[in-house]
């Protein structure tokens, strides 16, 4: 018996004006398998969902289809609407009607709605049901990283009730970050403290990862601490490694003793016992890379703390400003109006040091004249380079990093702290340079994607959109090999033979194993090739 | 004599694109068909080769832009594909021009048009 297809015409509210819906209706309903066809002119609206569920149940339709705006508005919303009148959400196809046929084009546009409306029955013919099924995850979440970053989103996390264990390099936490927060003003210790008396934190110093299998909800990580090394199951990781910082500088200048780094900078500024104090101080950075937030920031309050403390001069060498920060552009100002000289440069300026003096030889292209200036305190440039052993992690888990070497951070399609494997995510300065407040926004998407995926224990997914079939499946690896999201593996079935098997919550839906695949074995549920074919073949009809 | 143009495009990117070409009225030839696809990897040789049997003028791949594929490689997957696709028409003596690839972002409607735009020129340069 063949399949009965409803059609749902909707003119949205009279926004389709050069479509004659009567005579769409009539030619549509002569389509084989169409049973009935009801014309409508607010579908996605309550009365025209009520309208369509009873007409789905009155009329027994098995597949739907509508005519109408795009599916990218709507389509959840017809999904739902199947769904409530008892049908599975996936027998459903979308005309667009609205977008891509009657506001694109002049005139009378009847004769193409009817040809889009017969390629989406054509389709709706063939599709499948998805069922969706409840799996269980692993509620516990691994934090790499041990600073600002790491120790807040172990809070956070903790704090919504997800046990967090804390996986540190170093012998402790927060080593680097007890220097930023005299810096940045804002209380180390109350942090500490607070992480190290969580009963829901476990902290693992001096520890590293050294191999991760696994999926989304069920991770597998061997973590070694000290000599021995174990297994671990977590839900989810949270990456927070963080970056580090190289000068750039010739080789013989970086030995010299006043060339220094913001850092050695702050803990100078720190030190009550200095005896020297510099007169003149010179900064200088964004001549390598465009990436100066943070050494922007950086510079505007270190300049602002020397000239407070030793009333130095200070001259700032800089290729552009950038104060994209919330409060940098207040800070600037501050900083000129206690007297801080910046000076604009397209090209490096020329260093050569001696005599216990820095010599900065530079342009500056708004007096156009060539500056010298003498200085007894040369803050150097710095690159922004990720932390050690970033690579190392990354092919563990089998992760990208962008050019520079950083998480992946310059896909504009990809959610800004999740990686394209799902259940990984990155916080900080691990993806790049961030300011503080920036690192504070990164936390918490992280806690409420993490939040969602295992706070309530299992997630509800699809079950076999895309499926491998067994008997075609020639274990050839293709499909592992190309799936980006990671979501295939080879698994052992009944008489011993090995197949690829699609993890269903990893998967993301693409489909290109499905198109990649030599033997044909894999189908995808919705973009079968008969189903894109039966739209490609519709086109001969007309 | 059937004259359409097959255009699978991306939801992540192509789709979207034509959509807001749609909004702001832009104009595209009427015999435009566009098929949704869940990424441009999606699209087999054989899906491009269908379309060509079935009558179709031309047919386009639309997807992400390069480095900003939403399924990382999905776009220059599909590109290798329509390079093997020119190749085949070429082979069996058709112009291979007739079958491309462009990258586009979900909001640029104008490039979507000027896509459409290229492939009806070479349709109409190649004489049919």
């Amino acid at each position: 018996m063949e399949t009965k297809i409803g059609i749902f015409l909707c003119n949205c509210g009279e926004a389709i004006r050069n479509i004659d819906f009567a005579a769409t209706k009539e030619e549509v309903a002569q389509i084989p398998g169409v049973s009935c066809v009801n014309l409508s002119s607010n579908l996605c609206l309550k009365e025209g969902k009520e309208k369509m569920i009873s007409c789905i149940k009155e009329e027994n339709i098995e597949k739907v289809v509508v005519a109408a705006c795009s599916p990218e508005f709507k389509e959840h919303i017809f999904r739902q609407v199947l769904e409530d009148a008892g049908l599975n959400g996936h027998l459903f196809s979308t005309a667009n009607i609205r977008e891509q046929c009657s506001w694109v084009h002049d005139g009378d546009v009847t004769g193409k709605a009817v040809e889009l409306i017969k390629m989406a029955v054509n389709r709706a013919r063939l599709l499948q049901p998805v069922e969706k099924k409840k799996f269980a995850v692993n509620r516990e979440v691994l934090v790499v990283g041990g600073g600002f970053a790491a120790i807040n989103a172990a809070l956070q996390l903790s704090r919504v009730g997800l046990r967090t264990t804390l996986l540190e390099r170093e012998a402790i936490l927060g080593s680097e970050t007890a220097e930023l927060g005299s810096l940045c003003g804002f209380d180390i210790s109350s942090m500490m403290s607070e992480v190290e008396g969580d009963e829901n934190i476990e902290i693992l110093t001096s520890a590293e990862v050294t191999a991760a299998a696994g999926k989304i909800g069920d991770f597998t990580v061997r973590i070694r601490k000290g000599g021995d090394e174990a297994s671990h199951k977590y839900g989810a990781v949270v990456l927070a490694t963080g970056y580090q910082t190289k000068l750039a500088l010739e080789s013989e200048l970086k030995s010299d003793v006043n060339i220094v780094s913001q850092k050695k900078l702050c803990r100078m500024l720190e030190n009550p016992n200095l005896e020297i104090r510099p007169r003149t101080i010179g900064f200088m950075f964004d001549f390598s890379d465009e990436n100066s937030r943070l050494p922007t920031l950086a510079t505007l309050n270190n300049a602002l703390a020397a000239k407070q403390k030793w009333d130095s001069e200070i001259y700032v060498f800089c290729k552009s400003l950038k104060v994209d920060g919330p409060g940098a552009e207040k800070l600037y100002r501050e900083a000129r109006d206690c007297g801080v000289v910046f000076l604009k440069c397209e090209a490096r300026p020329r260093i050569t040091a001696g005599n216990g003096r820095v010599k900065i030889e530079a342009k500056d292209v708004f007096l156009g004249e060539d500056t010298i200036l003498a200085c007894d305190l040369l803050v150097a440039e710095e690159l922004l380079l990720p932390s050690e052993g970033t690579e190392a992690l990354s092919s563990l888990l089998n992760i990208r990093r962008d050019s520079r070497g950083f998480y992946q951070d310059e896909n504009v399609h990809l959610y800004p702290v999740a990686s394209e494997k799902k259940g990984i995510f990155f916080v900080g300065g691990c993806r790049g340079d961030l300011d503080l407040s920036r690192v504070l926004t990164d936390v918490s998407s992280v806690v409420v994607s993490v939040y969602e995926l295992l706070s309530s224990g299992n997630i509800l997914a699809e079950v076999e959109r895309v499926k491998v079939d067994p008997q075609k499946c020639v274990a050839c690896l293709t499909c592992i090999r190309v799936c980006p999201h990671d979501a295939i593996q080879l698994v052992r079935v009944d008489g011993g033979k090995e197949v690829a098997e699609v993890f269903d919550l990893a998967c993301d839906a693409c489909g290109i194993c499905a198109a990649m695949c030599p033997a044909k074995a894999i189908t995808f549920q919705g973009y079968r090739d008969e189903e894109i074919l039966a739209q490609v073949e519709t086109i001969e009809e007309s | 004599m059937n004259s359409c143009i097959v255009a699978f495009c991306c939801e992540h990117s192509a789709y979207p694109a034509a959509d807001l070409a749609g909004k702001l009225k832009l104009h595209c030839p009427e015999s435009l068909r566009i098929i949704r696809v869940p990424c441009a990897g999606r699209v087999d040789v054989i899906h491009i080769l269908k379309a060509f049997e079935n009558g179709a003028v031309a047919v386009l791949v639309l997807g992400c832009e390069d480095g900003a594929c939403h399924h990382i490689t999905g776009n220059t997957r599909a590109k290798e594909r329509v390079k093997y696709c020119n190749m085949l028409l070429k082979e069996i003596e058709a112009d291979g021009r007739h079958v491309a690839m462009f990258n586009l972002s979900p909001n640029e409607p104008h490039k979507f048009v000027r896509a459409v735009n290229e492939i009806t020129k070479r349709i109409k340069e190649s004489g049919r």
